[in-house]
């Protein structure tokens, strides 16, 4: 069952184009990370997908068909936005009672364990919370109601680097005890490898690549070799380059068996290192067919 | 070669329509407690309205008993009592206070339901629980509009009681003030047209926060709005409801409130409203007392111009219009309320960013 | 395998607290995400080096993979990647609704041999040492070599195991 699932999908605010032509098939069972820069579209795919907008152009559908916003994909679907919001006037109790009422599934015994464990006092206002206690309240609110997805949408900018894991702690333990699936977008690319195992990356509304991380590391080299080589190279399409004088490395698509041509000296990649290579070149991608490249700045994808 | 982006078969879209959707009686505590301070605002302002109202109101009955009951009428000692009744005089003496009811509930009870969850972000919560927006939209607001118009129902009554011994018929051969139930500022208050417009003030404001998604910004449009309408409606709406009466002269039988005055002559129409300096000038100086400063012209002055040939008229809604009119007005009033609540709903429902 | 399947390692406990956690491993994993080593393989070595010291026995239990998760914030599929490694290489073995245990220790080079390859291993860095190389060039060709030889040897397994080709282009 994929999570998510897009063809074509396009998304405009009057004239602005904020999504064009995005095909995408998430399967479940997955810790998802969305990664690119800001205006990349990132939030605009993830209100697309938990139902707060609809699309202008394509197809989309989540929790193995069901249209997004439809009663099936809210009560499946739990969400938690950019700046954790929460209504601050109302006590950590008055929101997991809210929440109750407006699902069908909730946990409440989890809940209030889990505020308990946090040591967030339920009489208190949500507003008078620290940051970190704001932002797993409204993650216990989501996991509460025990979702087959959840969503969260830079869940950790704001956070300090104690919250920030305490929240992936909790976020990555109701994987690995629930099963929920996990979509977020992040910036943080440091801690991409060790959270997320299947990677999308956008730039300029369009989709870069998308894939497990294992595949997609796999199917990566740095080839180290010399620079007067380097601009003519053609065995395999280049991501990204970085020249000095004599010596240069290219960041490569290969397949497994492929063999590296002499000369030049073949090193594995790692996420953020891949990661940060695509968000340089925003033109580049991966997706299946030809390699389409668009005027977005300096390319060196080549077919 | 396999691809990176591996796609599954393509799934067919579902709709989940065999999920009954959630019991619309959940909504009852999301509603109260997030609209709690609001409610009780709103509640506890009409509450002390209503206590200066039995106040003032009994005060009010009272002096009213005693001058009725006073014999024999005309005496001096009954005359005290009549002008103690038409002296109290207070600040709902004139009904525009309870005006501004209507409107402040519309704008601090309905505009915050869908601006400030725009403003603090909060709709994304919301949203995307369980219960479905529009849904929750729709629950919220009939749940805030009845209780509302409910609330300034019941002040209304009270103050049909406060007023009633205006309206008596044979006040004026008492000489005890009256006033003209149809007047713009009473009746508003009384009748079905208080709660009604409770009712439409506080639908103008929830659409208000819906389209301009602020909640200051929404407040202000709200009272604005509110208060055109209202202007517009007590100011030449309402007295044509229905068509007015229309009889000869300048005064109207009984209790009525006059809509306009004209003068024809010859099935013409001469002049506008009553007769005006300009047509005493051109006709009847000397009646007039004009060019003389001592208001000693002999005669008439409309008798004069009444030998010239004018004949006077005057168009009318009598007082026993009032109930038609309260009922036009509160259908009216009730359905722009239906369908400004139901194009907020489709305004949620179409989209929310 | 999916996430999720922790759920073999403890059916049933689904409140995400216990007042103590059961019965403990005698290790705990540690992560050094600077190290550049993929995270699956640093619980591998960990396990390993454990093991190697003494500090896991044949019978220990290790970690339970929600466990792991909570403390490290750390991909449940990564952790479970680790425990299928030590699993191919036949140190571990997980037993449904009890947990992951230690199978067998590494294997013990006998001593002899472990001689003959100290001797061989001194003789070619004689070798390197005079072709020229540093210590630093000398440590990296052996990472170099060290790393191809078992991705090679990793992968042929895999292909013979799951007959399935990776990646694209």
């Amino acid at each position: 069952m994929n999570v998510i699932e897009t063809n074509g999908l396009g998304k405009s605010y009057g004239a602005t184009k904020a999504l064009h032509d995005c095909s995408l098939a998430i399967p479940e069972g997955h810790v998802a990370a969305l990664v690119g820069p800001n205006g990349a579209g990132k939030s605009t795919l993830l209100n697309l997908a938990v139902g707060l907008a609809t699309p202008t152009s394509g197809e989309l559908s989540v929790l193995g068909g069901y249209r997004a916003g439809s009663q099936a994909a809210l009560d499946g679907i739990a969400f938690v936005a950019q700046d954790t919001p929460l209504y601050k006037n109302l006590s950590a109790a008055d929101m997991l009672h809210l929440t109750r009422n407006l699902n069908r599934q909730f946990d409440e015994s989890y809940a209030e364990a889990r505020l308990a464990e946090l040591g967030i006092p339920q009489k208190r206002k949500a507003g008078k919370l620290s940051g970190g206690q704001q932002a797993q309240l409204a993650l216990t609110l989501a996991l509460a109601r025990h979702p087959r997805l959840l969503v969260l949408d830079e869940p950790v900018a704001m956070l300090d680097p104690i919250a920030r894991h305490d929240f992936m702690a909790t976020v990555l333990t109701a994987a690995a005890d629930d099963g929920v699936s996990v979509l977020l977008s992040s910036h943080v690319l440091a801690e991409l490898e060790r959270v997320a195992d299947y990677l999308i990356m956008m730039s300029f509304g369009r989709i870069q690549l998308a894939g497990e991380v294992d595949d997609l590391l796999a199917a990566h080299r740095v080839l180290t070799g010399p620079t007067s080589e380097a601009s003519s190279y053609d065995e395999h399409p280049v991501v990204h380059s970085r020249r000095g004088d004599a010596q240069a490395h290219l960041l490569v698509r290969v397949s497994a068996d492929d063999q590296i041509p002499v000369g030049w000296e073949a090193h594995p990649v790692g996420l953020e290192e891949l990661a940060l290579a695509y968000l340089r070149e925003p033109g580049a991608a991966a997706l299946p067919g030809p390699v389409r490249s668009w005027d977005a700045g300096p390319s060196e994808v080549t077919r | 070669m396999t691809t990176l982006n591996t796609m599954s078969r393509p799934t067919p879209v579902q709709q989940g329509a065999d999920l009954q959707p959630l019991p619309w009686r959940r909504m009852a505590w999301v509603t109260w407690r997030q609209h709690r301070t609001a409610l009780i605002g709103a509640v506890a302002f009409i509450g002390a309205l209503a206590l200066c109202l039995v106040i003032v109101g009994l005060q009010l009955h009272h002096a009213y008993s005693a001058a009725t009951a006073c014999h024999p009428t005309g005496s001096a000692a009954c005359n005290t009592v009549v002008a103690n009744f038409n002296g109290i005089g207070n600040f709902l003496s004139s009904g525009a206070f309870f005006l501004v009811v209507p409107p402040l509930i519309g704008a601090f009870v309905g505009a915050p339901v869908l601006a400030r969850e725009f403003e603090a972000g909060t709709f994304r919560y919301a949203w995307t629980q369980g219960f479905g927006r529009w849904r929750w939209t729709l629950a919220k607001l009939v749940g805030l509009g009845a209780v509302v118009a409910v609330a300034s129902g019941a002040l209304s009554l009270l103050a049909s009681w406060y007023y009633q011994p205006y309206f008596a018929s044979g006040n004026q051969s008492l000489s005890l003030t009256t006033f003209n139930q149809l007047n713009p500022g009473l009746f508003e208050q009384r009748g079905v047209a208080f709660a009604a417009w409770t009712l439409a003030a506080f639908a103008i404001g929830a659409l208000a926060g819906v389209l301009i998604r602020r909640v200051v910004p929404a407040i202000v449009t709200t009272l604005a709005l509110c208060g055109a309408l209202a202007f517009a409606t007590g100011g030449w709406l309402r007295m044509h409801y229905l068509t007015p009466l229309v009889t000869q002269g300048l005064n109207a039988p009984g209790s009525a409130r006059i809509v306009s005055q004209w003068g024809s002559r010859g099935g013409r129409v001469v002049f506008t409203g009553p007769p005006s300096y300009p047509i005493y000038q051109q006709y009847c100086p000397a009646q007039a007392g004009l060019g003389k400063g001592d208001g000693s012209g002999a005669g008439n002055p409309l008798q004069c111009l009444a030998q010239h040939g004018f004949t006077f008229w005057t168009s009318y809604q009598p007082a026993s219009r009032f109930w038609a009119f309260q009922w036009i007005e509160g259908g009216w009033l009730f359905a722009l309320s239906v369908l400004l609540i139901a194009a907020t709903v489709l305004s949620v429902r179409r989209r929310a960013t | 395998m999916k996430i999720g399947q922790g759920g073999n390692e403890s059916a049933g406990a689904k409140a995400s607290l216990r007042a103590g956690k059961g019965p403990t491993s005698p290790i705990e994993f540690r992560l050094d995400p600077a190290s550049g080593v993929p995270t699956y393989l640093q619980l591998v070595h960990q396990v390993e080096h454990a093991l190697r010291l003494g500090y896991l026995k044949p019978g220990d239990q290790l970690p339970k993979v929600r466990d792991v998760v909570a403390s490290l914030a750390i991909n449940p599929n990564t952790v479970s990647k680790a425990y299928r490694e030590l699993e191919t290489k036949g140190l571990i073995v997980g037993r449904p609704g009890q947990g992951t245990f230690i199978l067998a220790t590494l294997s013990q080079v006998a001593l002899p041999e472990l001689t003959g390859l100290r001797r061989s291993l001194r003789g070619w860095l004689a070798k390197a040492d005079t072709a020229g190389l540093d210590e630093s060039g000398i440590a990296a060709l052996v990472a170099s070599e060290l790393r191809d030889f078992y991705e090679r040897r990793s992968g042929s397994s895999a292909r013979a195991s799951s007959g399935e080709t990776e990646g694209v282009a």
